[in-house]
């Protein structure tokens, strides 16, 4: 995505995992942890001050008729509200502010990474899995808190036979243990995929008019496809960030109605 | 092209057989010219269509795969812990790894069931027939 960065020589493949780098800006250590404030931090900052900036400015006139400003805010509630209401039904409002922070951190995390030089945060498996986890265990005390016990019963479907009800239930429980590891793995990799393929496209421009003569003719071709990926990068960007609250969405439904 | 074609009802009749012809070509021809721009456009809302449908096809594949790996992985660790705690290496770590696979198999079930619905939710339940590309679709 960034410029590319050059190697030594100047002709050679620019280093395509060099953007996922992290670098302390400001080394904090907490009882022996790195607690630093990295890039990454910074950027997660930016989305979060983005975010609620824009919201605040776009809402403060609430005017009935909103104007563009206001218009985007609103289409961006809308979304969410009716993702939320097809997928989880009655009782969705309270979960709403959750879901809707989600998806707009990751949506924005999402878009500032395919700014060229930015860092993408989402490319880090420690923070989209950070996020699987807090989903999970959010689903879990949901699931107990609104059914207690009764929660289990995701666990044990209906019209099993007793017989075989032992394997089912292990095979239930490893299928919902799964769920934060592909849900973390999903977001991570289409982003990490889509980034480096970026910038091995980049690279090719830089070797090609390092190479020379009627070699360098050639540099336009991977311009040509770079912009096409960027065009798809910038859909999956959306899609991953829709896609994670979705499934955020299907796991509330099913921590809010076990038993179907 | 040149003449507007709401001549064609007034003076069908009146004119000489070598307007006809002439009329009658320059109607073919604008004929021709309509059906290439109804193409074209046809193509590029098909093309359109298809890049969108591609970029879900990768999304939709990217979360199958996952789906059924993140089973494996899952019932695999969870064997390989059992093995570790109770010293019975490899045995339970086999039989976990088989219900990893059985619950991968659920989650790309279940994973296909939804994705279905999806589906069927935005074409009105024609899957795997081609839409007929009419103009409102």
């Amino acid at each position: 995505m960034a410029a590319p960065t050059g190697g030594t020589e100047g002709v050679g493949m620019p280093d395509p995992i060099h953007q996922f780098d992290i670098h302390r800006i400001i080394p904090i250590k907490i009882f022996g942890w790195d607690a630093s404030f990295t890039n990454s931090s910074l950027f997660m900052v930016i989305a979060a001050v983005l975010t609620v900036g824009f919201i605040m400015v776009s809402m403060s006139g609430r005017s009935l008729v909103p104007g563009r400003m206001q218009s985007m805010s609103e289409v961006a509630y809308e979304f969410i509200a009716n993702m939320m209401r097809d997928a989880i039904g009655e009782g969705w409002q309270k979960y709403f502010p959750f879901v809707f922070t989600l998806f707009i951190f990751i949506f924005v995390l999402n878009m500032l990474g395919m700014i060229p030089g930015f860092f993408t945060v989402t490319s880090h498996i420690a923070v989209t899995a950070a996020l699987a986890v807090l989903v999970f265990v959010s689903v879990i005390i949901i699931g107990f808190a609104a059914n207690g016990l009764h929660f289990l019963k995701l666990f044990v479907p209906e019209g099993v036979p007793a017989a075989i009800l032992p394997l089912v239930v292990v095979i239930e429980i490893i299928s919902f243990l799964s769920r934060p590891l592909s849900h973390s793995i999903r977001l991570f990799a289409n982003m990490l995929a889509g980034h480096i393929t970026l910038k091995v496209f980049g690279g090719f421009v830089v070797m090609l008019l390092g190479a020379g003569g009627a070699v360098s003719a050639l540099a336009p071709l991977p311009i040509v496809a770079a912009v096409a990926l960027t065009s798809l990068e910038v859909l999956v960007a959306f899609l991953q960030a829709y896609v994670f609250t979705m499934l955020t969405c299907m796991y509330l439904n099913d921590a809010l109605h076990p038993g179907h | 092209m040149s003449g507007p074609a709401d001549d064609r009802g007034s003076g069908g009749d009146r004119k000489s057989p070598d307007d006809k012809a002439a009329f009658e070509a320059r109607l073919s021809d604008l004929e021709g010219k309509l059906g290439k721009v109804r193409a074209q456009r046809g193509n590029a809302q098909q093309s359109e269509t298809d890049a969108k449908m591609r970029g879900r096809g990768m999304a939709y594949g990217m979360r199958m795969a996952t789906e059924f790996v993140a089973a494996i992985i899952v019932g695999g660790l969870i064997g390989w812990a059992l093995d570790r705690w109770l010293g019975t290496t490899p045995w339970v770590f086999l039989g976990f790894f088989l219900l990893g696979c059985v619950a991968g198999v659920l989650n790309l079930m279940r994973a296909y069931e939804r994705m279905r619905k999806e589906m069927a939710a935005e074409t009105g339940g024609r899957i795997g027939t081609k839409l007929p590309d009419d103009e409102e679709d």
